[in-house]
């Protein structure tokens, strides 16, 4: 890896770990000038670029988080039942534009079908539902066409909101190079690994540029780095004002999220 | 009219790629076809579209279960239900005309004494009756096993059936069988024209049917209300 190569990983990193833009560029320009005057390879003199900019991240902190913005989506006393199996009981949730709302508790109590009722595609027996601006949705699993390539996934969902076959193309490529995935091949969908999958089932949740981002357990099958580019691309979309609420059974993400709705019958209720 | 076609396409390039089972699918006329074709042409001619309508048929029916997942996120992304069942339709009747042609060829070169223009339009009449459904059977009967079997109880139902009965004319394939009547035995232009009314008016149905199941299952549900930002 030559310098240059090593500057514009470090600027990645130090982007993925959400260093202030002006910060990040004033440590590669003094990064830059270290390694002209040092001449040898940036490995040798500064170390790997992830951990250099791990470094600089934990000692000059993250940029502050832009304050959150109106509500996007406002979920209130959703009760849902199956025949005399009540699902789900008064849930509520309230999130902004720019938060991240995880949806957690026990298995089958309810939280794709809370999701699936902020969606509108599932029915309530009462409650109400408000959605501000466009509507996203990752399903926890399904949701592709297994003898489609991923180019065809992204024009169709471009098609939706009237985008050109070139641009929608572009723009799904660029999306699944956020989670590390090179979606250009000609490989049918049935047979990429689950986990690619799930990243174009992702990507294509996020190509119609939802301002409510519903995502169900969209990370099943992700090996290590892209589970972390995941969260990272969460951030950014926050970041960018987007409300995302996502299902989760990992608590150890919890500290990545603004809200956390817990369904679990014992603690039904919303607490920040 | 973009989505529509989109769909369509989508729909068609799905249905090519499986080539095993569109061999699966060719292999059922075609073995129709043979099985009579010792004895009188007329029964080759009725099995062979009684073939293609069951092929049409389970490729739409698995055509709509492919799809059951997809067709609720791609509604959020900006597609009415029409775009999604007439899409979906139109590209399972350009696949049921590529799977019929190779037919229309056999029966030219086979048995050239025919009509083959009422061939054609019993082919025509099949992959129009067909598509619609099939995917009706698929939207209703979300399990596939399920529609399969009642897919081939339609068939039976209609290979066994009189077709000079009242009850003939319920079910959904009996145009082809009155076009075919025209076409083999050279009878007045009666059955031809009874036979194209019937494929019309069953056609439009369940193009309906389809229709209506398809906006309630894809419908927005009154609890979500959407507001525009800003």
């Amino acid at each position: 890896m030559n310098a240059d190569e090593w500057l514009r990983t470090l600027a990645a990193e130090l982007h993925q770990r959400r260093v202030a833009a002006d910060a990040a560029r004033h440590v590669v320009v003094e990064a830059a000038t270290h390694l002209r005057e040092d001449g040898r390879d940036p490995w040798l003199v500064l170390g790997p670029p992830g951990e250099y900019a791990a470094a600089i991240s934990e000692s000059i902190g993250p940029a502050p988080r832009p304050r959150p913005g109106p509500v996007r989506l406002h979920a209130q006393g959703i009760t849902k039942r199956y025949g005399r199996h009540t699902v789900l009981r008064d849930a509520s949730l309230t999130v902004r534009a720019g938060q991240i709302a995880a949806v957690v508790g026990a298995n089958g109590c309810g939280k794709s079908t809370f999701l699936r009722i902020c969606a509108g595609l599932v029915s309530l027996d009462t409650g109400q539902v408000t959605v501000t601006g466009r509507l996203g949705y990752c399903p926890q699993q399904g949701g592709t066409a297994d003898f489609l390539l991923p180019d065809e996934h992204f024009v169709l969902v471009g098609a939706g909101r009237g985008v050109a076959r070139g641009p929608a193309r572009r723009a799904g490529r660029t999306a699944a190079r956020q989670l590390g995935w090179e979606a250009g091949g000609d490989v049918l969908t049935r047979h990429l690994s689950g986990g690619t999958r799930q990243k174009l089932n992702l990507t294509m949740s996020t190509l119609s540029e939802p301002d409510v981002l519903l995502l169900d357990e969209p990370y099943q099958g992700f090996d290590h780095g892209t589970y972390v580019n995941f969260w990272d691309q969460l951030a950014r979309l926050r970041d960018q004002g987007k409300a995302i609420v996502v299902v989760t059974h990992l608590l150890n993400q919890l500290d990545r999220v603004d809200l956390v709705l817990d369904l679990t019958a014992a603690t039904r209720g919303e607490r920040a | 009219m973009n989505r529509l076609v989109t769909v369509a396409e989508m729909t068609a390039r799905e249905l090519l790629r499986r080539r095993g089972v569109l061999l699966l699918l060719l292999l059922m006329p075609l073995t129709f076809w043979l099985i009579r074709r010792d004895a009188y042409v007329g029964q080759s001619v009725r099995s062979l579209l009684l073939g293609v309508s069951w092929a049409v048929s389970t490729a739409a029916l698995f055509a709509t279960g492919a799809a059951r997942e997809l067709e609720p996120r791609l509604r959020l992304a900006g597609y009415r239900p029409h775009h999604l069942y007439l899409g979906r339709m139109a590209g399972l009747w350009m696949a049921g005309l590529v799977i019929a042609a190779p037919f229309l060829l056999l029966t030219v070169l086979d048995a050239p004494e025919l009509r083959h223009g009422g061939v054609a339009v019993a082919m025509l009449c099949c992959v129009g009756v067909a598509a619609p459904f099939g995917m009706l059977i698929g939207v209703l009967l979300p399990r596939e096993l399920e529609g399969t079997l009642l897919l081939l109880t339609v068939v039976a139902v209609q290979m066994l059936i009189d077709p000079a009965g009242s009850g003939a004319k319920l079910t959904p394939f009996w145009s082809s069988r009155e076009i075919a009547t025209w076409a083999v035995d050279h009878t007045d232009d009666g059955y031809l024209a009874r036979g194209v009314l019937h494929g019309i008016v069953v056609t439009a149905l369940l193009v309906a049917a389809v229709a209506a199941v398809s906006s309630v299952r894809l419908r927005r549900r009154r609890h979500l209300r959407q507001l525009p930002t800003g």
